[in-house]
């Protein structure tokens, strides 16, 4: 399996104090031109897709899109932890009546394990965005 | 059981009489053949498509559509030859054509619609997961996905009275629809449909996972593949993507998960990307069908 991130390399970047280093694991959709790569992005064979320290252009976000690249490491911010925030508009009690509405769904599923965990909590969460029955 | 259906159903019965009412679409062995041939040009792998003009139109538009995300414009067959390859070419013909080759399945015992927008949606985010793997050549997850349930068409059409009797069953029962077809038959529909397209001649890397879809842990070639499928029909079944005979999530097979070696925020991601290319892709699938 190929890694995730590129933990080994630690680009030398200019023009941030030594020693302090903010890097954030960011997804593919909340990247923007502009923003620079903290690490090397490599493809599964190892292959230098992007190096540390470019600084992402449009024509990287749909290139990176393409090769398939889902999150890369960028600097001065932090990881987007799409997990812990609910959109604001989202009562917790419309979250909980879509949860109630899904258990039958779910009743041969063990929603301990964190996939399923997750997929419930996604399936909720748009059956109360979209205010699906 | 009691079956109104005279001898007893056994996979190979069923395999047997699919082969008589249903074929492999038409340019699917000629095309193969232009590719073994070795003075076969493109121009002559191209003209095999070509010939139906719906199935022309329906690729083309596949093609250029944004989850492909080839740059360059595709816009005859002859480019789609050399910009996409034959073999992905090939599988991605036979996924547009699935449609087309099973027809006249009784609407009462399963919703066509339904159906095949669980499978496209299937197929469509087996081959997102895969794309986010890096994995390359990912039309066969594409057409693998869109099959994976087909084992259910052939049982509708050949013993269309005794799916009725499993499906209530299944509900009554409250257990996995492929638990009841197994109890019941002796098979399911993920083993029925693997061996209709292995008669037909389909590549491994197409039928084992077809085969598997419940079972990640028994495909011996290909296990990536299958538990890719494995997932993306979870993930279709947890989000409401169309229906199948199963009436509720399919458990997961922890193995399966663990092979893939990803980060489960990867789901978000996957569904965002996914959702509105499963509408789009079965408006052009769906089209003329």
């Amino acid at each position: 399996m190929h890694s995730w991130r590129n933990n080994s390399a630690t680009g030398t970047l200019v023009g941030l104090p030594r020693g302090y280093r903010l890097v954030g694991l960011t997804q593919i959709d909340n990247l923007s031109a502009g923003m620079t790569l903290a690490n090397d992005v490599l493809d599964r064979t190892g292959r230098l897709l992007l190096g540390a320290g470019v600084e992402l252009s449009q024509k990287h976000l749909i290139v990176l899109r393409t090769w398939g690249i889902m999150e890369v490491d960028i600097v001065g911010v932090e990881d987007d932890d799409q997990g812990s925030h609910l959109p604001a508009e989202i009562m917790h009690e419309q979250l909980d009546a879509a949860m109630a509405t899904l258990a039958p769904l779910f009743r041969n599923s063990d929603t301990q394990h964190p996939v399923m965990r997750e997929l419930l909590r996604l399936a909720a969460l748009r059956k109360a965005t979209h205010g699906l029955p | 059981m009691a079956s109104p259906e005279h001898a007893p159903i056994t996979l190979e019965r069923l395999v047997e009489q699919t082969r008589t009412i249903y074929s492999l679409p038409y340019f699917y062995e000629r095309f193969n053949e232009a590719i073994n041939h070795p003075r076969s040009s493109i121009a002559d792998i191209a003209k095999i498509i070509i010939e139906d003009q719906g199935l022309t139109a329906r690729i083309l538009k596949l093609a250029n559509s944004p989850m492909f995300g080839y740059h360059t414009k595709v816009d005859s067959i002859t480019k789609a030859v050399t910009i996409i390859g034959t073999q992905q070419l090939r599988d991605l013909a036979f996924a547009a054509s699935a449609m087309g080759v099973f027809k006249g399945i009784p609407e009462e015992l399963m919703n066509m619609a339904f159906f095949w927008r669980h499978s496209i949606a299937c197929g469509i985010i087996a081959r997102n997961l895969a794309t986010s793997l890096r994995e390359s050549n990912v039309e066969r997850f594409f057409v693998a996905g869109i099959l994976h349930d087909v084992g259910q068409l052939i049982m509708c059409a050949a013993i269309p009275d005794t799916v009725g009797e499993l499906l209530a069953l299944s509900r009554s029962r409250q257990e996995q629809y492929h638990h009841t077809e197994r109890d019941l038959l002796g098979f399911d529909h993920a083993d029925l449909g693997g061996a209709l397209l292995q008669a037909w001649k389909l590549p491994a890397n197409i039928f084992e996972p077809v085969a598997c879809h419940h079972a990640p842990r028994a495909a011996a070639q290909f296990p990536l593949e299958a538990a890719i499928v494995h997932l993306a029909e979870i993930i279709c079944q947890a989000f409401e993507f169309g229906a199948s005979g199963e009436w509720c999530v399919s458990p997961l097979e922890p193995a399966a998960w663990e092979r893939l070696g990803m980060p489960v925020n990867i789901l978000a991601t996957i569904l965002k990307q996914s959702e509105p290319q499963i509408g789009e892709t079965f408006d052009i699938l769906m089209e003329g069908q």
